[in-house]
């Protein structure tokens, strides 16, 4: 890339508050996007642009985070290529407030100050992300190279993303289209020793006129993840691991994606389709908490195979994006279809009243445990309106989901959901020093869950079962749902300092399993309940920022303070169950109020243009307030940590240019604040090394980075891993090299 | 809405003021103790025909939940033992009649220690072979431990 598109590129990043001639009026919607604004969908040379320094941009796109009054982390694709991780999450986890659960290591959910699963919300070029609802033991099917920004909300937004958004955004945005005339590209490729991964990312786009097009092709293959210790204790049970490697956590990735658009003076329409496909095993000897016996000959032969246990997950989206600009109005309008198809592949085991033997007439095959097959469809429609001091945004929202299940082993049943929402957000630039945001929204949601029955009777002797002993693990119902929510913000911008302040509610639409759920979770030894009387849950935050910045120094501080009147969870409780729950603990799903606060904090400072040192540091504290576990936490709180780093940037040559050497030392408390069934886990201390630099090869220029994550390959445990409870240590030393070229 | 504001505000004083009145919590898990008259034991063989007696002791720091029993046949090694040492096991082989026992038991409540125990009919015509014998206890917290011990029934 040439120095003027490189800036350009960096405007569009930055746009969003480009409106007119006001550089300083903010844009409710996604600030990162050139996309979205008036003014660049006019003007797509932008060539009035090109004498901007540089540092103008950069300080741009930190102005995005002061006229947002949530409190937010703009992540651009340079930071996740320098701490690439085996998954998109990974790679955000040195961010302040994020954290994530992993299994294995190429899958991890997000964690927005402690709280995930459902309770984030995961949107891809606009649309929700739909898949992760099913369980703790599978990640984001995101395809990491393809994410360009990624903006994370550290608090509620359902006002503006709906149900889901109660603890926090992950807002992921593709590539921008070119901007220039001709065709251009990237390729990646990278390897990371612990897992032997290799993989990479190859992509084409081409720009004729108003005509844009472009492609995505990512591959990965890697083999099972190291650990420091030569065996592990699943319960009392002792596992020997094979040269410290997690047998059978091996898997790939294939993913493309394309995408063609038209960019007009007024009108623009892009058409994006995506597949992300993963294979990946489970741990071959302890199947969620579940020791298993394996065949070690036959694991041990190859650290790359995937043998049962295993999933396979494909998701894949149909995204069209229309928008029209026209005078002081903006309207946009997403129509998105998506599939999440996953299938789990164990080996039967007659857990409980199951039959000894898998019976032939089966619709699956014995090794199926699980299916489910979800389809979405959905359409957000916005229309923003931008006056003197005033921009309004109304927007509307709609969503239908078709749920199917298969496989042998239970555990929600199927259903279908629609939800449509709506809402308005009005911001206000009551003076150049203070900005005032207000949202309110309404959203109504109905599910229908289907019924569902054993397919094996539950008696000890099934020869003399009645039709009434094939139980019904779910009864058909319909349940509807209202929320209605608001949000107030302030910003305040004297100088250097940006003070922000946003008190909001946020809601979540139970989902099928914690309504419906009334199986046993074999892998887990625990009976879930689910509670069809389940209430939205919902939240209200209040949360502060504060950013002061200075020359050679800068530090910010963003504390938050959250109360739920009724927090969703799965409850274990003193009880066993034999008729549902075949002699297993019973999990109730049950709401409790829940107060919650915590704070961020990142300070860097500047020595010597080629020195500076960075602390970042993170705390959150979680307490029921009423229930069954009132005085306890949540779980997978994680526990406080922080990261002192020094970083060097020396000044390059002609051939070995923008080097950088960088070491983090990572440090995490113990976290004793625990709930059943967690364990105390230990604190410890890690060490990363960075580095890379731009080297000319042949005249041209490639990226490189290198990475050496657990330098000193510690035994340590990561109390929000999946694998936590049974002991499993975190991946030993990885060193990691990325080689990018752009043409 | 009133009360969450008051509760916001409480919140506030509570965090400048450190922690209040916190409950305290249990974070420990209930035992299964091994005595001299806990039966099974890891490698206990149980013959066909006969009705054995179940024994374990059971504590907690605090109070105990229920327990339960199971007993599943292991005939293709998968594994639930959580004991060290294993036990010599015949050879794989596919299940025609294997025994299938699954109770729950209540604890009399407000008991810290109790000491469990079943008699379990072992039919005469079940397969012999490999078996799993689980002991699952919980506490009044939510607290579970479990105990699965590879038994022989001859």
């Amino acid at each position: 890339m040439t120095f003027p598109i490189r800036l350009i590129f960096f405007l569009c990043i930055a746009g969003g508050l480009f409106y007119g001639t006001s550089p300083a009026l903010a844009h409710n919607g996604f600030p990162m996007m050139g996309q979205d604004t008036t003014k660049l969908s006019k003007q797509d040379t932008a060539s009035e642009y090109q004498d901007l320094d540089e540092v103008v941009v950069v300080d741009q796109a930190a102005m995005v985070k002061r006229e947002i009054s949530n409190s937010v982390a703009l992540v651009r694709q340079d930071f996740i290529r320098e701490n690439r991780g085996g998954s998109l999450m990974k790679s955000l986890e040195r961010v302040p407030g994020i954290s994530t659960i992993g299994i294995g290591s190429g899958a991890s959910k997000p964690l927005i100050r402690g709280l995930g699963f459902n309770q984030v919300m995961v949107v891809e070029n606009g649309v929700k992300h739909e898949g992760q609802q099913w369980g703790a033991d599978h990640g984001l099917e995101v395809d990491q190279y393809a994410a360009e920004q990624v903006m994370i909300i550290k608090g509620p937004a359902s006002f503006k993303y709906g149900s889901d958004a109660i603890a926090g955004v992950i807002d992921i945005r593709d590539k921008l289209p070119p901007a220039e005339e001709g065709v251009g590209g990237s390729v990646e490729l990278g390897g990371r020793s612990n897992n032997g991964w290799i993989g990479g990312s190859a992509n084409v786009t081409a720009r004729k006129d108003n005509w844009f097009v472009e492609g995505r092709f990512t591959l990965a293959d890697y083999g099972d993840f190291n650990v420091p210790v030569d065996s592990v204790f699943v319960y009392d049970f002792g596992v020997a691991l094979h040269q410290g490697d997690v047998r059978n956590t091996a898997g790939r990735e294939l993913d493309f994606s394309g995408r063609i658009g038209y960019l007009g003076k007024h009108f623009r329409n892009a058409l994006t389709v995506s597949r992300v496909r993963t294979r990946s095993g489970f741990f071959a000897n302890a199947h969620g908490l579940e020791p298993r016996q394996v065949d070690a000959a036959v694991h041990d032969r190859s650290s790359r195979d995937i043998l049962l246990p295993y999933q396979e997950v494909t998701h894949t989206k149909v995204i069209n994006r229309a928008s029209y600009a026209a005078g002081k109005q903006f309207i946009q309008l997403d129509l998105a279809y998506q599939r999440n198809d996953r299938k789990e592949w164990s080996q039967y085991v007659n857990h409980g009243y199951m039959p000894p033997l898998y019976p032939a007439e089966m619709p699956y095959p014995s090794s199926q445990e699980r299916a489910f097959d979800k389809h979405v469809f959905s359409l957000n429609l916005k229309d923003e309106w931008f006056l003197d001091k005033h921009q309004i945004m109304l927007g509307a929202s709609g969503e239908y989901q078709d749920n199917t299940i298969g496989g042998w082993g239970f555990l929600i049943p199927a259903f279908q959901q629609y939800s449509y929402g709506v809402f308005a957000i009005e911001k206000f630039s009551v003076s150049p020093l203070w900005k005032l945001t207000a949202a309110l929204r309404y959203d109504h949601s109905r599910i229908h869950v289907e019924a569902y029955q054993d397919w094996f009777p539950s008696v000890e002797h099934a020869d003399q079962a009645a039709p009434s002993d094939y139980l019904y693990r779910s009864s058909d119902f319909r349940r509807d749902f209202d929320s209605f929510v608001w949000s107030v913000g302030v910003n305040f911008l004297p100088g250097d300092l940006s003070l922000k302040g946003n008190l909001g509610t946020s809601f979540r639409m139970p989902i099928a399993k914690e309504l419906a759920a009334n199986g046993v979770n074999y892998h887990y030894f625990r009976y879930e309940k689910g509670n069809p009387d389940l209430d939205p849950e919902r939240s209200l935050q209040l949360d502060v920022e504060a950013e002061l910045k200075k020359e050679n120094w800068q530090v910010a501080f963003s504390p938050f303070l959250n109360y739920f009147s009724n927090y969703i969870y799965l409850n274990p409780t003193a009880e066993l169950d034999i008729l549902y729950g075949a002699g297993n603990q019973v999990f109730n799903y049950t709401q409790a109020e829940v107060l919650r606060y915590g704070a961020e904090f990142n300070a860097v400072y500047r020595f010597t243009p080629q020195w500076s040192a960075e602390l970042i540091g993170e705390y959150v504290y979680s307490e029921q307030q009423s229930g069954a576990k009132r005085g306890y936490t949540l779980p997978f709180s994680p526990p406080p940590s922080g990261i002192v780093n020094i970083t060097y940037q020396p000044l390059g040559t002609e051939s070995f240019f923008s080097p950088y050497f960088a070491v983090d030392l990572r440090a995490t408390a113990r976290q004793a604040n625990i709930v059943p069934p967690e364990k105390v886990t230990e604190g410890y201390q890690l060490v990363h090394l960075r580095a890379g630099a731009k080297v000319k090869v042949f005249q041209q220029p490639i990226q490189a980075d290198l990475q050496v994550q657990n330098l000193l390959n510690t035994r340590y445990l990561n109390h929000t891993s999946f694998y936590r409870l049974i002991s499993l240590p975190e991946a030993g030393r990885n060193i990691s090299l990325s080689l990018k070229y752009e043409f | 809405m009133k009360k969450n504001w008051y509760i916001l505000l409480m919140a506030l004083l509570f965090s400048a003021c450190g922690d209040g009145e916190k409950p305290v919590i249990d974070t420990e898990y209930p035992e299964i103790i091994v005595t001299d008259s806990s039966f099974p034991l890891q490698c206990s063989v149980l013959e066909r025909g006969s009705t054995v007696q179940f024994r374990a002791l059971f504590r907690d720091n605090v109070e105990l939940g229920g327990f339960s029993v199971d007993i599943h046949h292991n005939f293709d090694h998968h594994t639930h033992s959580t004991e060290v040492n294993d036990c010599e096991e015949e050879p794989v082989k596919a299940p025609v009649n294997p025994m299938l026992f699954i109770q729950t038991y209540q604890i009399p409540s407000g008991l810290n220690e109790y000491e469990g125990t079943a008699e379990i009919d072992i039919p005469e015509d079940i397969d012999p072979g490999d078996y799993h014998f689980m002991i699952r206890v919980t506490d009044q917290e939510g607290w579970q431990t479990i105990q699965g011990l590879s038994i022989k029934i001859e």
